[in-house]
C-alpha cells in the first residue's frame, strides 16, 4: 500500500506536464479515479486503474482536484482523475410547480444549482431514484427532466 | 502556477490532519453509547483520540462523556447547533470544524476527533468538507423497517450500525431480514450489528473504522 500525505501539484503545471506527457506515451501513469463528491474527503483508501492501493491522508488545507499527482517517480505516477458528476436539469411547466419543487428540492436536501427557468441536480445516486422521488410527490407530469450529458455539466 | 520545484521549496508546512469520523443517527439509537464503548477499544489499539459531541440546545452528551471516566475530560469539546441538528454537519459545519481544529492545537499528537451528531433523522448525513468517514447508527427498537425506507442516512454512511441487536426478540423484529435489507439498500457497504451497552460488535465498528482513516 502507497500513503500519500501531500500533492505533488498538478498534471498541467510547468514542470510537470511535458514529463508525465512524456510518461503516458511509455504507459507509466496511473490513474487514481474519483467521483466528485467524494474529493473533500482528506483521508480514504482507493484503488488505481491498476489495482494499487492508495491511501490518502493530507493537511486539511490541502485540495484536492482534477490532476492532482500524488506520486512521481522515474518510472511510474499517480495522477488523480475526477469523474465527471452527473446533472439533472428539471424544468417546471408553470409558476406554481416552480413554488412546488423549490420547497421540495430543498425539503429533500438535494444539492442544486439555479438556472434561469430550471433547477439543476447533482446526481449522488442512481437517475431512477431521482425520478421516482418526483413521481411519488405527483410532479412527473409537470415537471420536464433531462440528464445533462457531460459537456453541459457545470464546472 | 506553480511548480514542482515551488511545492518543493515551500516544504513541507502542511501535515496529514487527524483523522474525522461523524458519527449520526436517529434520536436514542445508541450514539452516544456506541461512543463510549469504542473509546477502550480505540486506547487499546493506541489511537490519540478526542470527541466533539453536538446537542441541541444543552451540552448533555458532552457532560455524559466528561464525567464517564473514560476519555480526559479536556478531550471532549460541545457544540450546540441551536436548530436542526444536521444543519452543523452538512449544510453549515464551521462550528465543528472549529471545534476538531482547536483540539488538535491543543492535543498535537491527536490522531482521531470523533463528531457526534445530535440526533435527527433518516434524511440526516454528514459534509465530507468536516469528516473523512461517517457512521450511521440505528437501532431494532426503532423498527425493522428503517433500512426499507432508505433515508440518505442510511444509504449513504461510510458504515452502518444496527445497535441494540440484544432487543429484536423483545420488540418483535425479524433482525436476519431487517440485516438483509440493509445490505442490500447498502450495495456493498458495510453494515454492522452492535449491542453498545455489552460490547457486542464493537471492536468490529472500531476495526473498520481505523482501516478506513488511519494508516
Amino acid at each position: 500500500m502507497l500513503l500519500v500525505d501531500r500533492v505533488l501539484g498538478n498534471r498541467l503545471d510547468d514542470g510537470l506536464a511535458d514529463r508525465l506527457h512524456h510518461m503516458e506515451h511509455h504507459g507509466t501513469v496511473e490513474w487514481l479515479v474519483l467521483p466528485a463528491a467524494e474529493l473533500a474527503r482528506r483521508r480514504f483508501r482507493a484503488l488505481t486503474n491498476r489495482g494499487a492501493e492508495v491511501a490518502v491522508a493530507l493537511p486539511r488545507d490541502e485540495p484536492l482536484t482534477d490532476g492532482a499527482v500524488l506520486l512521481l517517480e522515474p518510472d511510474r505516477a499517480i495522477v488523480v482523475r475526477v469523474d465527471a458528476e452527473r446533472w439533472l436539469r428539471l424544468t417546471p411547466l408553470d409558476l406554481a410547480t416552480a413554488l412546488e419543487l423549490g420547497y421540495h428540492v430543498g425539503n429533500l436536501h438535494w444539492r442544486v444549482r439555479f438556472e434561469a427557468t430550471s433547477i439543476e441536480v447533482a446526481l449522488e445516486g442512481p437517475e431512477e431514484t431521482y425520478r421516482a422521488r418526483l413521481a411519488a410527490l405527483g410532479l412527473d407530469t409537470r415537471v420536464e427532466t433531462r440528464l445533462l450529458q457531460p459537456d453541459e455539466a457545470p464546472c | 502556477m506553480s511548480t514542482l520545484d515551488d511545492r518543493a521549496a515551500g516544504g513541507a508546512e502542511g501535515r496529514a490532519a487527524a483523522a474525522r469520523v461523524g458519527i449520526g443517527g436517529p434520536v436514542g439509537s445508541g450514539k452516544t453509547a456506541l461512543i463510549e464503548a469504542l473509546i477502550p477499544v480505540l486506547h487499546e489499539r493506541g489511537v490519540d483520540l478526542a470527541v466533539v459531541t453536538n446537542d441541541l440546545v444543552t451540552r448533555e452528551d458532552a457532560e455524559r462523556l466528561r464525567r464517564s471516566g473514560l476519555i480526559d475530560p479536556q478531550r471532549v469539546s460541545a457544540v450546540e447547533a441551536g436548530a436542526c441538528p444536521h444543519t452543523v454537519i452538512r449544510e453549515d459545519p464551521t462550528l465543528n470544524i472549529a471545534a476538531g481544529d482547536e483540539l488538535e492545537v491543543r492535543f498535537p499528537g491527536v490522531e482521531l476527533i470523533l463528531f457526534e451528531s445530535g440526533g435527527d433523522n433518516l434524511a440526516s448525513t454528514f459534509s465530507l468538507d468536516l469528516v473523512d468517514w461517517w457512521i450511521f447508527v440505528i437501532d431494532v427498537a426503532g423498527g425493522d423497517d428503517i433500512p426499507r425506507k432508505k433515508g440518505p442516512g442510511t444509504l449513504r454512511c461510510d458504515l452502518l450500525v444496527i445497535n441494540k441487536q440484544d432487543l429484536a426478540p423483545h420488540v418483535g423484529v425479524a433482525l436476519p431480514r431487517m440485516v438483509e435489507e440493509a445490505r442490500a439498500v447498502r450495495g456493498q457497504r458495510p453494515v454492522i450489528l452492535t449491542d453498545a451497552r455489552r460490547g457486542a460488535g464493537v471492536a468490529e465498528v472500531a476495526d473498520t473504522m481505523l482501516k478506513a482513516v488511519l494508516f
